[in-house]
């Protein structure tokens, strides 16, 4: 029971994170049909510049706005420089964010250095709580809290507000919107910073939760996201959520019990959804095929 | 074979030819050697990734699982069996064998899937042999890796150097008779407008396929050449920075022009050799991967279609400029 709960625990945990990174894409993809390879570097430096932050200013909160101020301020010159020359072109798409990928992890090691570097908790975060023998780390809880925060703050922007009513528009069908005189550029311009913003997020809150970063996490972190995403179903909020807490919870159970197999694990999901239902599990717009 | 080099001067081909085959007797300095004997394995990946980016249109970041098999197919050959030629060809075989089967079966599972679908399955592919050579210590010795030791004519450089050209040459010609056939015509046509290929009754799903088979192949052959070339193999093999290699070179020397691909493959070779060297005295070069990164983007977004399609606008800008002069001296 103890190992069950823990498991469930680190899974759902993880599983938010991913969220986080997966609800910009799926929200970019929706609207653009821009698959971004380069999400998984505003990631990365979100976790690096985050970690850096609370290094130098030993405030965990100054380092988590730190790391989505600089994770939006790459997503705007990213998306002013290399999506928006290539809209329409999905297969230019796709090959210039690897090439934005590629930069941005490499750049990480300009800044600091090739090695791993060690992150420690806030003080306020460490420890964990026990209940009749089972111990649950508060940082896990914390991420948990936060990262169910942000979905109810997500989908109320999305369900309850003016643009995110003109983002759902969007998603269903882009050219009806733009005839109805919506500025479907910066409407994306908006989305695409709000993904940035919450990858850097989930970028500062890894940091302390894995204890330690480096420069090819983004790959391995984008790779998670975009399984989700697909699994999901592009362009769902509520997919991408679902299916993210299903890859988490399972790569938990899966480390755990056949660690070997955790990764296959998601690319048995993965190619499961994609050829038995290659929307998603909620996703409505277009096909894969 | 008519129509085989009407896009590539077959003087210019010939000429570079006659000069690489000569140049070991005017250069024999071990480390150009080395460098061009690596430009040569990887134009033959970079032409065998331009056959599926170039020609078709399949966008995949999962091609360096092609060469990672390649690779160590061959070196678990040597390190099990003895160094002889018949061994590498054993190994090879495997290696191709292997290709062929996992692209067929990758394609025929998600050739169907759109762009964006299909170059994230095979990333994820690629990862999945990444992590399956590293967790398979048995066979591949891991993350560490192993050394092995092999034939002879491989071992002398400048036997290496003329058997990887001479490779080259026969993969170039074989792959742009494969372009310049029928199912290489349709291939080109998918790529332009895949929708109109269909319409006209042909199967796309099914020349996909062989042009995936086709690249898998070839990228195995390298892959095994350049396992060859280091006597050594580890995990790197698999990593995300080989697709990108291939990538790159493909897309500064041009898509769908195989010989943009080698070109493509020299530069970046060059650079990279260049680059390292320049990292001894100043250390910010030590990064150069970053520069390639800049190199791709600014190539992708300013000049789309590479060397090749640069050299070809200028040319075209040069007849018509010629063109004109003609057209006014007739006035005149």
């Amino acid at each position: 029971m103890e190992v069950f709960i823990n498991l469930l625990v680190n899974g759902v945990s993880t599983g938010l994170l991913i969220f986080l990174l997966a609800a910009g894409l799926t929200l970019i993809f929706g609207l653009m049909s821009v698959l971004n390879f380069a999400h998984g570097g505003l990631f990365v430096w979100g976790a690096f510049s985050g970690a850096w932050i609370y290094k130098e200013t030993n405030s965990f909160l100054l380092a988590i706005v730190g790391a989505i101020v600089i994770g939006m301020a790459l997503g705007w010159v990213l998306e002013r420089f290399l999506i928006r020359p290539v809209y329409g072109n999905h297969v230019r798409q796709l090959l210039i964010t690897l090439g934005g990928m590629l930069v941005l992890s490499e750049s990480i090691k300009i800044f600091w250095g090739p090695n791993p570097i060690r992150v420690n908790l806030p003080g306020w975060l460490e420890g964990s709580y026990q209940f009749d023998g089972i111990i649950i780390i508060k940082y896990r809880v914390f991420v948990i809290v936060v990262g169910l925060l942000l979905y109810l703050a997500l989908w109320l922007l999305l369900s309850r507000t003016q643009i995110g009513l003109m983002i759902r528009a969007g998603v269903m069908d882009k050219e009806m919107v733009q005839a109805l005189g919506i500025n479907v550029k910066g409407l994306f311009t908006f989305v695409f910073l709000l993904g940035a913003a919450l990858a850097a997020l989930g970028g500062a809150l890894l940091a302390p939760y894995s204890g330690v970063v480096f420069a090819e996490m983004g790959m391995q972190y984008a790779i998670l996201a975009f399984i989700v995403v697909i699994i999901g179903g592009m362009g769902s909020l509520q997919g991408s959520a679902l299916a993210s807490l299903i890859v988490g919870v399972a790569g938990a159970f899966m480390a755990y019990y056949i660690p070997d197999l955790s990764l296959a694990l998601n690319m048995l999901l993965l190619a499961i959804v994609l050829l038995v239902k290659p929307t998603g599990l909620m996703g409505e717009k277009g096909s894969a095929v | 074979m008519r129509g085989l080099f009407h896009k590539v001067p077959l003087y210019w081909g010939l000429a570079i030819m006659l000069f690489m085959l000569l140049f070991p007797f005017v250069n024999d300095s071990r480390s150009m050697l080395i460098l061009l004997t690596q430009i040569f394995i990887f134009a033959i990946f970079a032409m065998s990734f331009d056959i599926l980016l170039g020609y078709t249109g399949i966008v995949s970041f999962g091609h360096c699982m092609f060469f990672g098999i390649g690779a160590y197919s061959t070196a678990i050959i040597f390190n099990h069996l003895e160094a002889t030629l018949l061994n590498f060809m054993i190994g090879l075989a495997i290696g191709i064998i292997l290709s062929a089967l996992v692209s067929y079966i990758i394609g025929s599972l998600s050739l169907r899937l759109k762009s964006h679908f299909y170059a994230m399955l095979t990333l994820a592919v690629s990862q999945l042999f990444l992590v399956l050579a590293e967790k398979w210590r048995g066979l591949t010795h891991g993350g560490d890796g192993f050394t092995f030791s092999v034939p002879d004519v491989f071992k002398d450089r400048t036997s290496f150097y003329y058997i990887t050209l001479i490779s080259v040459a026969v993969v170039f010609i074989l792959l742009k008779l494969f372009t310049e056939s029928s199912t290489g015509k349709v291939l080109k046509a998918i790529s332009q407008n895949e929708y109109r290929a269909e319409a006209l009754g042909y199967k796309s799903l099914h020349y996909k396929l062989i042009a995936s088979v086709t690249a898998g192949v070839a990228a195995s052959f390298s892959g095994a050449l350049y396992a060859v070339s280091l006597r050594f193999i580890n995990t790197n093999v698999f990593s995300i920075e080989v697709t990108l290699d291939a990538l790159l070179m493909t897309m500064i020397g041009g898509l769908g022009t195989l010989a943009g691909a080698i070109a493509g493959a020299g530069i970046i070779e060059f650079l990279r050799h260049y680059l390292s060297e320049l990292a001894m005295t100043y250390p910010i070069f030590e990064r150069w991967t970053i520069i390639l990164g800049f190199l791709y983007i600014v190539v992708l977004l300013v000049f789309p279609s590479g060397l090749a399609g640069f050299i070809k606008r200028i040319n075209l800008k040069n007849k018509r400029k010629m063109k004109k002069k003609g057209e006014l001296q007739r006035v005149a």
